[in-house]
C-alpha cells in the first residue's frame, strides 16, 4: 500500500467516525425532547438490541426471513434468467410479452402481498411468492437487455470452431449476459429483502417481519429502532463483505478505467 | 514451383470446381474454379463487392454454395468430417473480453472433447510460438493491437489446422506491426507446413506473402486472372522486384 491510499483511508475513516458521532449526537438530543414511545433514545434502542440478539427467537426470526428471500431469488433467478434468454433470442416473442412485463412492473409489491395472503395464507408461500414476483421482473428485464447486448463477431467466431449452439449459449451468450444479470439480480435482492418485510408483517407467524409488527402494536419502539439498525448493518455487511468483492472478482476482466 | 511431384501430393488441399452463389436473386459469385496445393500461400485480391469474404465462407463450410463443387483433401465437402481442421481468421481479432489470454487460446481446443490440462499445455505451447508466453495470464485489454493480433493468430494455430482462411486478417494494425505480422506469419506457415487462403483489398499485402494472387472482378464476383509469384523471400515491399510485380497487379485490378 502506497502512503497515498493509506492517507485516504485515514481520512474517510475519520469522515465515517464524524458523521456517526453527529447523527448519534442528533438522536440523542431529539429523543430527550420526545416521548420514548416515538423516539427512544441510543442508549435504549441498544439495550434492546443486545436483548433481541440475545432472545431465543431470534435466530429462528433471522433464519425464516432469510429462507423466505433466498428462496423467492432463487425461484426468480431460475425462472427469469431462461425467459430473459428467451425473448432475447427472439424478437418476435419479446413484441408479444412485452406488455406483461410492463404490468408485471406497476403492479406494487403490497398488491401481490394481499393477493398472496389470499391465495396461500398465513405460510411461507406468501412471502416467497411476494418476492419472486417482485425480484422475477427484474432479473428478466436484465438478463433480456443483456441477451440483446451478444456481439454478433463473438457467435461467429464460436461457430468457425464448430461449437454447437449449447456451446455458444454457455461459452458466448452466458458470459456476455453475466455483468447485466449481476445488477440485475442485486436490484432484485435488494428489492426482495425490503418486500419481504412488508409480506411478513401481512402473511406470516414468524420472521423479521412479524417481530416488527408486533413491536409495533405493543407500542415498543425501541424494539423496531433496534431491528431496522440490525437490518441496516446486516445489508451493509452483506454489500461489503459478500456483493462487492464477488463483483470485484467476476469482473476483474474488465477494464479497471470503467 | 516448389511442391514435391509424388502423387500423394499431389491432391489439392483445396479443389473449387463452377463454384457460384446467389444472396436474394443476386448473383455474388460465378463459375470459380481453382486448386490449391498443400503448403501453398494465396491471396485473393479485389475491391469490395467482389464477393471473395463469401468465397471463404463457402470454402470454410461455414456459407453452402448453391453450385459447383468443394472439395477438401480430395474428398468432396458433403462428406468430409475434419472441419476443425480448418481454422478460420477474422479481420478484427475478435478476443473474448472476459477470458485470460491463455483461455482465449484454449478457446479453439474447447469444441472438441478434451482434458482441460492438455488444453492449458497446447494454449501455452501456441503462445510461445508466438512470443507471447509471459503473457497467458494477462487480459486482452492489457495487449496492445499488434499483441492481441498473434493471440488470434495462436488461437488459429493451437487446433493445428491443415488449411488457414484469413479474411483481411491484419487490416486493422498499424503498417508497421503489420509488416511483423507477415514475418510472424510465414515464419509459422513455414514451419508447419499450413495451406493459406487469405483475402486482401491491399496488392502490397498480396505480394508479400502470396504464392499465387488470384485476382477477382465484382458483379457478379469471378476469377480475372492468376498470377503466381516467383519472387525469393523475405519480400521487402521497397524492393524493386516487389514494387514491380506491386505495380503491375494494379494495373490488372
Amino acid at each position: 500500500m502506497t502512503m497515498e491510499t493509506a492517507k485516504r483511508i485515514v481520512s474517510l475513516l475519520l469522515q465515517r467516525g464524524v458523521l456517526i458521532a453527529v447523527f448519534l449526537l442528533l438522536w440523542w438530543y431529539a429523543a430527550v425532547q420526545l416521548p420514548s414511545f416515538v423516539l427512544p433514545g441510543p442508549e435504549r434502542v441498544f439495550s434492546a438490541l443486545v436483548g433481541l440478539v440475545h432472545s431465543v427467537t431470534f435466530l429462528h426470526d433471522l433464519g425464516a426471513t432469510m429462507g423466505r428471500v433466498f428462496s423467492g431469488f432463487v425461484l426468480a433467478t431460475l425462472i427469469g434468467t431462461p425467459l430473459g434468454l428467451a425473448l432475447g433470442s427472439s424478437r418476435a416473442l419479446a413484441r408479444f410479452f412485452e406488455p406483461i412485463l410492463a404490468v408485471l412492473n406497476t403492479v406494487s409489491s403490497a398488491i401481490w402481498a394481499i393477493f398472496a395472503i389470499i391465495w396461500f395464507g398465513i405460510s411461507d408461500a406468501t412471502t416467497i411468492f411476494v418476492v419472486f414476483m417482485t425480484a422475477m421482473p427484474l432479473i428478466l428485464t436484465n438478463v433480456w437487455q443483456g441477451a440483446q447486448t451478444v456481439e454478433r463477431q463473438f457467435i461467429d467466431l464460436a461457430r468457425s470452431f464448430r461449437m454447437s449452439r449449447w456451446q455458444v449459449l454457455v461459452k458466448i451468450s452466458l458470459p456476455s449476459i453475466l455483468p447485466y444479470f449481476f445488477s440485475g439480480a442485486r436490484l432484485a435482492f435488494g428489492f426482495g429483502w425490503r418486500v419481504s418485510l412488508v409480506a411478513e408483517t401481512l402473511g406470516a407467524s414468524d420472521g423479521i417481519g412479524y417481530r416488527l409488527r408486533q413491536a409495533a402494536d405493543l407500542v415498543q419502539s425501541d424494539q423496531v429502532f433496534a431491528w431496522t439498525l440490525l437490518l441496516v448493518a446486516l445489508m451493509l455487511l452483506l454489500e461489503a463483505g459478500v456483493l462487492k468483492p464477488l463483483e470485484r472478482w467476476l469482473f476483474r476482466w474488465k477494464t479497471p478505467s470503467r | 514451383m516448389n511442391a514435391p511431384s509424388s502423387l500423394a501430393l499431389a491432391v489439392p488441399a483445396l479443389s473449387l470446381k463452377d463454384i457460384g452463389k446467389h444472396f436474394d436473386g443476386l448473383e455474388a459469385l460465378r463459375g470459380i474454379s481453382l486448386d490449391v496445393a498443400k503448403g501453398e500461400i494465396v491471396a485473393l485480391l479485389g475491391t469490395s463487392g467482389c464477393g471473395k469474404s463469401t468465397l471463404l465462407n463457402i470454402v470454410s463450410g461455414l456459407l453452402p454454395a448453391d453450385r459447383g463443387e468443394l472439395r477438401i483433401d480430395g474428398q468432396p465437402a458433403a462428406s468430409f468430417r475434419d472441419w476443425r481442421r480448418i481454422a478460420y481468421m477474422f479481420q478484427e481479432d475478435r478476443l473474448l473480453p472476459w477470458r485470460s489470454i491463455r483461455a482465449n487460446v484454449a478457446f479453439g481446443l474447447e469444441a472438441e472433447r478434451s482434458r482441460r490440462a492438455e488444453r492449458i499445455v497446447k494454449a501455452e505451447q501456441a503462445l510461445r510460438l508466438v512470443e507471447l508466453d509471459g503473457f497467458a495470464r494477462a487480459w486482452p485489454h492489457q495487449l496492445s493491437g499488434g499483441m492481441r493480433s498473434r493471440v488470434a493468430l495462436a488461437r488459429s494455430l493451437v487446433v493445428e489446422p491443415q488449411i488457414l482462411l484469413m479474411d483481411e486478417p491484419f487490416s486493422k494494425l498499424d503498417p508497421q506491426t503489420r509488416a511483423q505480422m507477415h514475418q510472424e506469419l510465414l515464419r509459422l506457415q513455414r514451419f508447419k507446413n499450413i495451406t493459406v487462403v487469405f483475402v486482401t483489398h491491399d496488392v502490397e499485402e498480396a505480394v508479400v506473402l502470396a504464392d499465387r494472387v488470384v485476382v477477382l472482378e465484382p458483379r457478379p464476383g469471378r476469377i480475372r486472372a492468376i498470377k503466381p509469384l516467383d519472387l525469393p523471400r523475405p519480400r521487402i515491399p521497397t524492393d524493386l522486384a516487389v514494387s514491380e510485380q506491386v505495380r503491375q497487379l494494379r494495373m490488372a485490378l
